[in-house]
Order: structure tokens, then sequence, then C-alpha cells
């Protein structure tokens, strides 16, 4: 191509693929206008879910030989922020992008069948794992004096105590025979380590997708809402409101995005992805507070109840927030960086991830 | 879909983040050769003019200037990263920035041939300066209503009214006046504007200083007594000025200046507490999210106006920018200063960069249009207005 312009050899525009968008929003769309009015308990939905198994959605990243669609992690956000923006009760994350992934990293069978995800401590007891009841399996990641091992441990094995989050699904406390962690596969090192860091940034894709909502059911409020004689959203004091929950969500969108393509473009190869990852948890967290908070005075008392829609995004935004690692665990980690870094490589940090600059040809 | 405020973010390829580091290093050296002493808020207040000239010399300023207006033909993108550059480091930049940011841009849109010929090249060796005449002493954020008066006189026009705010009018060449060139008519307050190219020199200029909570002069109120404009120095169209006006502050509002006027203050922070002079807190991780969120929200707003595909929708974008940055900027101006004790002055330059900062702070969402009007930009973006 002569034609080419000069930019697009400067920055390279970081897009999920249009076709999968397309199909998203067109299932997501559907499944809200035919899904029940909001309940204060949130149970697995198993017809969804077998929808998106159909698609071959519920193995998107997995690799083609491992019987998954070999999806990146750009197009992986991009489901998990749109199911999210849905208030969809399906264990995307747990299932897929994170227990599909161990057990591939471990190189352990996979047989479809719906899982979870949890890393158990020494006494092999894990708490608030996520759908933990619905799964067929779950896999484990299990720190074993220096080394990580991953077992994929099925439900009758395993003693389960039901409890709900904040956002009202099941996140159980699930007991593990230390037997069946002890005979885990060995996996490298990175992949411990970098299981937190997927978790953290799964759930802030999930979280950016549930805040963008929330900004189209504020819009769609402050324009049918009448006080005063007209739409409370003529009112300054409430554009002004609804501006920050919007500019909030929009900075929490750009700092996982900036993460997303950074894992993608280097596999999460790139020595970065702490920071990145940092960067997005610490900024998706405080946005949360703008936007739940914010979206919730926009909406008055209505948005307080259990029919209206608001609460199954704002209840998931706070119970997602704190999961893989609380934002004052995450703003010390930037902050123990930052400091490291010291004055002269704080932009270094910033730009790349790394306190060192390093040229990337 | 969900109201897209900001467009899609990009990563920064090689070619660029090459610019970057010849750029960093050449500052670096420039620093500890003595060149310039780093501070907060150096686009506005530090004026060298032989440091702007050196980096016209290195082909650093007019980077979207055209080569044969003495410019050099590059990308918006190319500009972003060297102005991120100049700003992270402190740099003295106050004597290009506002000619090199919008004034440039704007002839190159709205200029004649002989204009741009006149202006462009001296813009791009970092020889000419210029100001900016939008405010006064009754039009702040209701700029429409400015009373400078244009009449029409054989050859060109008179100019008469007052400027105020004027950044920098002591040290600059010329700025860009907005004036009322046709009656008010209420119907319609937009029209019967008109951009004029003032000559500071010429008779009838007068330039008072206002000097700043802080003891320092930064700007000026700038009386034009009857000033002739020959026609020739008349800014594209007469009666377009608030298209023209609005389509500058695009340029003004967009930069990474309006993130990193304190870079400085929370390098040193972040340094200090490194060295244990200040108490370790989870706040500075904080900030730096921040910043580094919105070094890509507006490395993203960069690439689309380079793109033109998102071209419309610039101007929320920017707006998003500007609001959150210059916010963000101002609260770490705060942040540090609660972490500090009084009778703590183990640390000179963190105290200097953090007085300075502070004192700085009440103009950061002022400036260039305040956070309330821009989120006024914001909500009619969302479609609320
Ligand atoms: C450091 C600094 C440098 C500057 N440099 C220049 C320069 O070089 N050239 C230049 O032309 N100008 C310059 N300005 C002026 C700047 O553009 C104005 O300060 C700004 O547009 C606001 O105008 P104002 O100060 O008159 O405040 P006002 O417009 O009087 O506003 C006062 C307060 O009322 C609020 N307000 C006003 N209208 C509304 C509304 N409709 N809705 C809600 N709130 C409202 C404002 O947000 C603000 O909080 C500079 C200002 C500063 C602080």
């Amino acid at each position: 191509m002569t034609d080419r312009p000069a930019w697009r050899g400067l920055a390279d525009p970081t897009t999920p693929d249009p076709d999968l968008v397309a199909v998203l929003t067109e299932l997501f769309t559907d499944y809200r206008s035919a899904r029940p009015t909001p309940t204060a308990v949130v149970d697995l939905d198993r017809r969804l879910w077998q929808r998106l198994e159909d698609l071959g959605l519920t193995r998107l990243t997995g690799s083609e030989t491992a019987g998954g669609s070999g999806g990146g992690w750009v197009d992986a956000a991009a489901l998990l922020g749109l199911a999210a923006a849905a208030a969809a009760p399906v264990p995307l994350a747990e299932h897929d992008v994170l227990g599909g992934w161990l057990l591939e990293a471990a190189r352990l069978p996979n047989d479809g069948g719906l899982r979870t995800v949890c890393r158990p401590d020494p006494s092999g007891v894990a708490l608030n794992v996520t759908w933990a009841r619905d799964a067929s399996r779950i896999v484990a990641l299990w720190e074993d004096r220096d080394q990580w091992r991953v077992s994929d441990v099925t439900v009758d094995r395993v003693g389960i105590e039901e409890r709900r989050n904040l956002a009202g699904e099941p996140s159980d406390t699930v007991e593990f025979d230390l037997d069946d962690l002890e005979a885990g596969t060995v996996v490298a090192h990175e992949i411990g380590e970098q299981f937190h860091l997927r978790g953290a940034l799964a759930r802030s894709a999930q979280v950016v997708g549930a805040m963008e909502r929330v900004v189209e059911v504020v819009l769609e409020h402050v324009r049918e809402r009448q006080q005063f004689g007209r739409p409370i959203g003529r009112f300054q004091a409430v554009q002004h409101l609804v501006s920050d929950i919007a500019c909030e969500t929009a900075l929490a969108r750009a700092a996982t995005d900036a993460a997303v393509a950074r894992a993608a473009a280097s596999d999460w190869r790139d020595p970065g992805m702490l920071f990145a990852v940092g960067v997005a948890k610490s900024c998706v967290g405080h946005a949360a507070s703008v936007v739940v908070r914010g979206s919730h005075q926009v909406l008055g008392a209505i948005g307080t109840t259990l029919e209206h829609e608001l609460h199954t995004l704002t209840r998931p935004i706070l119970a997602r927030r704190s999961e893989y690692g609380s934002l004052q665990d995450w703003d010390e980690t930037l902050t123990a960086l930052a400091s490291s870094a010291g004055r002269d490589r704080l932009w270094s940090l910033i730009t790349t991830g790394r306190a060192k600059a390093h040229r990337t040809t | 879909m969900s109201a897209r405020l900001v467009p899609p973010g990009a990563r920064e390829l090689p070619a660029l983040t090459e610019l970057r580091l010849e750029v960093r290093a050449f500052l670096a050296e420039q620093v500890a050769a003595g060149a310039f002493v780093p501070h907060v808020d150096t686009w506005l207040t530090r004026w060298d003019r032989d440091f702007t000239r050196e980096l016209g010399r290195r082909g650093w300023l007019g980077m979207v200037i055209p080569t044969a207006y003495g410019g050099q033909g590059r990308t918006y993108l190319e500009r972003f990263v060297v102005t991120e550059e100049l700003l992270v480091v402190g740099a003295p930049v106050a004597a290009h920035w506002i000619a090199e940011r919008q004034i440039g841009p704007s002839l190159l849109r709205y200029g004649t041939e002989e204009q741009k010929q006149a202006f462009l090249p001296g813009i791009s060796r970092g020889e000419v300066v210029f100001g900016i005449g939008m405010s006064e002493p009754d039009s702040g954020s209701d700029l429409a209503s400015v009373r400078t008066r244009a009449e029409r006189v054989d050859g060109g026009w008179r100019l008469t009214g007052t400027k105020l705010w004027t950044s920098g009018a002591h040290e600059a060449d010329a700025f860009f006046a907005l004036a009322r060139s046709a009656p008010l008519d209420p119907a319609h307050r937009h029209d019967g504007l008109s951009q004029f190219i003032v000559d500071l020199r010429a008779p009838g200029v007068t330039i008072r200083p206002i000097i700043s909570m802080g003891g320092d002069h930064h700007f000026n109120e700038v009386h034009l007594d009857g000033v002739l404009i020959p026609d020739d120095r008349v800014l594209g169209e007469v009666g377009e000025g608030w298209a023209q006006v609005t389509s500058e502050l695009a340029h003004e509002r967009s930069g990474p200046e309006r993130v990193l006027s304190t870079f400085q203050l929370l390098a040193a922070a972040a340094q200090a507490m490194d060295d244990g002079r200040l108490p370790t807190d989870p706040g500075l991780g904080r900030h730096v999210a921040r910043v580094a969120a919105l070094h890509h929200m507006s490395f993203a707003v960069s690439t689309a106006l380079e793109s033109a595909e998102h071209g419309a929708d610039a101007d929320t974008a920017a707006a998003v920018v500007k609001v959150l940055g210059t916010t963000g900027e101002g609260d770490i101006a705060d942040y540090v200063d609660t972490l500090t004790a009084t009778g703590w002055a183990l640390d000179e330059e963190l105290d200097t960069l953090l007085h300075a900062a502070i004192l700085q702070r009440p103009g950061f969402t002022l400036r260039g249009g305040t956070n309330e009007i821009l989120r006024g930009v914001i909500a009619r973006g969302l479609g609320m207005r």
C-alpha cells in the first residue's frame, strides 16, 4: 500500500474483532430483554451458558488444539465486559480465562465441563470461590513449598459451604483434600505469579463493562424522569454528576484497555504487566466509588429497589473490585513500584511499566 | 452499545518510542549540564528563549507545520510524545508553548498564504512568540460576550478594548484578539465576532502586569486603544471568529500539559518516599495510576485526531482529558501537602516544587475553560443538552 498514512507506523489502535462484538451485542441484548425481573440472589443461568457454549464463547481463549476458539485477550476482555454489562450470571472469567488457561498451562485435559477456579491456602481451604456449587470441577492453583501445582478436582471430592457475595452470587468456601492438591501438576513459576494478574485484569474488564452500562442506565433515566416540569437531565447539577460518572468510567476504560493491549501484544510476557494491571485495578476501583455513588444519587429512590436494573450492576461492581487484591493492596503495589523507580525513572515506569527505559526495536 | 466519550486505545509503536527516547536523552543531558532546573507548570511560568530556539534547531518545534513553511511536516503523534517528554522533565517551554500549540495550527487552517509565510517559519524556529487574547474583564466563561470592538477604517480595522489574563503578553510579539466586528444580535450571540493578529508592539497597545498570588508576573492586562490592524492581519473570515476560536480551543484543551503540570512534584514525592523522607502511602500509587491512565487516554485522542476517524468527537474527548487531568494535577499538589508537616524542611527541592504547585493549582481548573464549563461540554457530548 503506497498511501498508508504516516501515523500507521507510529500507533496501533487496539479494538476487538467487530464481528465478535456484533454477535455479543445481539446475544446480550436478547438476554436482557427476555430475563426475569432482578432478584436479590443470583444463580447461574444454565440456558445462557448453553447458548454461549454453542457459540464457542465459553472457551473463547482456549487454544484450538485444546478445544478452544483461539481468541486473544482483546476479544476476551470485550466478552467479559459485555457480559458484565448485561449482568449475565455466567462464570466466563473463572471457567475460561482463568481455569481453562491453568489447565492448558499444566497440560491437563479439559472436557469443557463447567469449571471454577481458586487458590486454596496451605491447609487446602479457599474462600469466596465464585460459582463453586455449580461447577463440575474446580481448578486449584496451590503453592506447595516454592512450587505451584495445578489440580482439576471433581466437586464430589471437595467440601462446599454455600455462601454468597455482595452481588448475591454463589461465593462458596471450598475445602480440598490435601492429597488432591499434592497430586497436582507442577507448573512454571510465572504461572503462579500471572494468575493473580490475570484475575485482576479480568475483574477490571468486567467492572468497566458494568460501569459503561451504568452510564447508559443513568442517561436513559435523566432523559425520561421529569421534575419541576422538565427532564432532570436539564439541571446543571445533574449534568455535572453524570459527567463525572462518565469521565471516571472513561478513565477506567483507558487503563483497562491499555493493560489488555499490553497483555495481548506480549502474551503476558511483557515485564510491565504488573504495573499495567495495577493501573487498571486502581483506576477501576476508584472509579467504582464515583460511579456507584453518583448513579444511585441520580436515579433517586427507584434506583434502590429490587426491581430496578441498577443494583444488578452496582453490586457486582463493588463485589468484583475487591477480588484479586483490594484497591488498597494495588495502590500499595503501585506505590512500591513508583517509589523504587524514583524521581528519574517514574516517567519510564508510566510509559513502559518498567523503571528502566528499553528500546523496543 | 455504550456511549463512548473517548476513542479506543492505541499502542505506541517502536518508531515513536525512538523519538521519545531521543528527546528524553537530550533533556537528561540538559538537566545534568544545569541548562535548566526542573520545575512545575513550566509551560506557563518558565521562559527561556535560548532553550526554545535550541528545540527549534533540533526539529522539535513546528512539528505539524509543513516543511514549506519551515516546519517539520510530521504528525500530531510525534508532536505529542515530544511535548510529553518536555513536560515531565519540567523544562522551560513557556516561550514557544502557545504559538506552537494553537497559533500554528490556527494559521495553517485559517491564515492567508502571506500570513503563513510571515509567521510559521518563525514559530518553527522558536523565534516568534504569541499570546492568547480571548478573556476580558467582563468576559470569562461567557467568551461570546467580549466587548473589544473592531471598527472598520480605511485599509483595515481599529481595535478598542481590554484583554485580561493574557499570559506572557509582556514577552510576546503578538496575539490573536477576539473582537466584536458587528453589533451584538442577542438572538445570534456567536455572530459578528472576528479574530485579529495584533502586533503587541504597535502604537495604542499598553501592557500592564498582573501579579499572581505567589508574587510572580505571568499574566497581564492588555489595553487596546484604537490599535490599527491592516486588512492583511485579519485572521480567517470576518464574522467567523466564533467558529475559529472554538477550533483553536480544541488544540488548547487537548494536550498533555493538562495532565502533567505537577509531574515533577509527583516524581520528587516518589523519590522522597524511597529515601524515607516522606511516609510510604498508597495515595502515591493512586495518583501514578491516574497519570498513567490519562497518558493512555490522551494518546488515544491524539491517534484519533491523526486518523481523523473520530475527529468530530475530539472536542468531547479533549474535555474529558482536561477535566480529569487538571483535577488530578491539582490533587497531586494537595496530596503531597497533606503528607508533609510544618517544620518539615528536609528537602529544599520538594519544598520548592510543592509551594509552587500549590500556588499555581487554582489556575489549573480555570485556564482554557473552567471545569464547570467543560462538564457542560461533556454533558452535551452525552446528549443531555
Ligand atoms: C493562570 C491563568 C492563565 C490564563 N491565561 C489566559 C490567556 O493567556 N489568555 C486569555 O484569554 N485568558 C487567560 N486566562 C483566563 C481564563 O480563560 C479564564 O479565567 C476562564 O475562562 C474563566 O473565566 P473567569 O476567570 O472570568 O471566571 P468566570 O467565568 O467568572 O467564572 C467564575 C466561576 O463561575 C463558574 N461559572 C461561570 N459560568 C458558569 C456556567 N455557565 N455554569 C456553571 N458555572 C459557571 C466558573 O466555572 C467559575 O467557577 C487565564 C487564566 C488563568 C487562571
